[in-house]
């Protein structure tokens, strides 16, 4: 059953409307039957590097739509850079958009199709060479865009978004069909491009690469908002743990009973025990651990703290939600 | 919709463009002059409406009646090409990529016909100068008589035979825009629109004479054929420009009112 308290969203209260560049309120889209996105109430300061992350079908590329004026909301209000999304055309000069993948034409070059991007969104031809030099196709701006490799078609998709300058840039799974490499140069590019001073939108279900690169986080599931706050609250909810392994292995029961002595649950990996920590400092409380331990005689080998991942947070919230 | 004009603009006068249409009027131009002046007919031979007569292409606006008789029989292959220019951009995505910058549908469909259109004006009047040019020079083989096409009453047929064959084209690319939005996509809409274009009308309107009245299609062909005994020429463009105005309303709505999910 599904908590019915409402979705977190930190800050909310000094946040102002003009702290927002995207302000949805009770977004909803149904497709007959089939609701994709169920009330979705989301603030997204401006500033932010604001990751989207949902399984596949959540509704991140539906709601994305929606702020870009290409799906109706059935329901629901919502404003862009202060303009409502029923009128897209107030705001979307201002706003860049990489959607469902790069959608160009396969006989122009990527010079010919940017400049055609740039006559159609009313923006100068000048900015084709800096946006090709930004997103490092400079050299290859004459090759059809037929020939490009998916990697640099993404890159051209991002170079196309940030034609106008925007003050916002939505990006939806740029890092779709990239190998390894490739998602690394797409999460360096995104994190260039979030240091011009922009807001950056940016979906995935791919969550190594959100880590990384984002300050804020929205999780929708079932087209429903689970989490939305500071990407280090998500982080740092729960889950970090303090580990410690004593030198000699035949200490691991004393430790444990030093461990419980604290007021501390242990539990064992291996030659380790792990400590969870519930609340307070991490770091304090492996100080505490360490010193207790010293004074019973037992040396410890090794004594860190264990940071829940964002998948691990992620899927533990999916599973909350399921339960 | 200037700007989605200019875009769109760009995007057809690019160099392969240009080269390809040239290729395109070459080749018609001069094939389509072969065409009519070798299946023109004397009066007394000649079976309908479709068929060149010789002694009307030995009139003062015999020399563009040639370019307006092949392009009555290019009807269908020119709904197909403006069809599938439509239709593409759904297949492609590329139409999600325009919204981006152009989010006023009804702008972004004008300009973008508009554009179409313009390109095509050009395309004809270079089709029409190298057909004329091409029948001239063929049409003594065929027992035409070129002597008053060089007139001012030559050139009065060569206007009006012009704005003919372009209220013709405009007619295929509204129709053809509407297809391509209400089906979105290549296949289906190319599908639909040949076998509508194509056998289902001449059919229908083989078995019903009432239909060259009625369908679009072959309205259209009536007024690239400059009107019929049974239908005139003005009446069968009244006919078709109620129902471009109907077709235009409906893609336009269609098109501001759907989702574009591709």
């Amino acid at each position: 059953m599904r908590d019915a308290s409402p979705p977190r969203l930190p800050d909310a209260q000094v946040m102002t409307r003009t702290d927002s560049v995207v302000s949805i309120n009770q977004l909803t889209k149904r497709y007959g039957g089939r609701v994709v996105v169920d009330q979705l109430t989301v603030e997204i300061p401006r500033g932010a590097v604001a990751g989207f992350i949902g399984p596949n079908g959540a509704g991140k590329t539906t709601t994305m739509a929606m702020l870009l004026g290409l799906v109706r909301p059935t329901s629901g209000e919502g404003t862009v850079l202060g303009e409502s999304i029923h009128h897209p055309e107030r705001y979307l000069d201002r706003v860049g958009a990489l959607l469902e993948g790069p959608a160009l034409w396969p006989s122009l070059t990527a010079v010919e199709n940017l400049r055609v991007l740039a006559r159609l969104g009313g923006h100068s031809d000048r900015r084709i060479p800096e946006v090709l030099d930004l997103v490092g196709l400079s050299d290859r701006g004459t090759d059809r865009f037929a020939r490009y490799s998916l990697g640099m078609k993404q890159r051209l998709g991002i170079a196309a978004a940030l034609l106008g300058d925007p003050e916002l840039l939505i990006l939806d799974e740029p890092t779709n069909g990239l190998d390894p490499a490739g998602m690394i140069d797409m999460r360096d590019l995104v994190a260039r491009i979030a240091a011009e001073d922009r807001t950056v939108l940016l979906s995935s279900h791919i969550l190594s690469e959100l880590e990384h690169v984002c300050d804020w986080l929205f999780v929708i599931e079932q087209g429903r908002l689970v989490f939305a706050g500071r990407s280090d609250e998500f982080v740092s909810q729960t889950g970090t743990e303090v580990l410690l392994g004593p030198l000699q292995t035949s200490d691991l029961l004393a430790l444990a009973a030093v461990v419980a002595d604290q007021g501390f649950t242990v539990g064992r990996e291996g030659d380790q025990l792990v400590v969870p920590v519930d609340d307070g400092d991490p770091r304090q409380m492996a100080a505490s651990l360490n010193s207790a331990a010293a004074a019973v005689g037992i040396v410890l080998a090794e004594l860190h703290v264990r940071r829940p991942t964002l998948e691990a947070n992620y899927l533990r919230l999916l599973e909350g939600e399921a339960a | 919709m200037i700007r989605t004009f200019r875009a769109e603009l760009d995007r057809l006068t690019g160099r392969k463009v240009v080269l390809a249409a040239a290729v395109i009027v070459l080749v018609f131009g001069i094939g389509g002059a072969s065409v009519v002046l070798a299946s023109a007919k004397p009066a007394r031979d000649a079976s309908g409406g479709l068929t060149p007569t010789i002694e009307r292409l030995s009139g003062s606006g015999g020399g563009t009646e040639v370019f307006r008789f092949a392009a009555a029989f290019a009807g269908t292959l020119v709904f197909v090409v403006f069809v599938g220019l439509f239709a593409m951009e759904f297949s492609r995505g590329t139409y999600r990529t325009m919204l981006l910058r152009q989010p006023l549908r009804v702008r972004l469909l004008a300009g973008k016909i508009a554009a179409l259109l313009c390109v095509a004006a050009v395309v004809l009047a270079a089709t029409e100068v190298v057909m004329w040019l091409s029948a001239r020079v063929q049409a003594s083989g065929a027992g035409v008589a070129t002597t008053d096409w060089v007139s001012l009453a030559g050139l009065g047929s060569a206007v009006s035979d012009y704005g003919m064959v372009m209220l013709w084209v405009t007619g295929y690319a509204v129709l053809g825009m509407t297809v391509a939005v209400l089906l979105r996509s290549v296949p289906l809409a190319l599908a639909a629109g040949i076998a509508w274009a194509g056998p289902i009308e001449h059919l229908i309107g083989d078995a019903w004479p009432t239909a060259s009245k009625v369908f679009p299609g072959l309205l259209l062909e009536i007024v690239g054929e400059g009107g019929t005994p049974a239908v005139s020429a003005a009446r069968a463009a009244l006919t078709v420009a109620a129902y471009l105005a109907v077709a235009a309303a409906i893609t336009g709505t269609v098109f501001v009112r759907r989702d574009v999910t591709s």
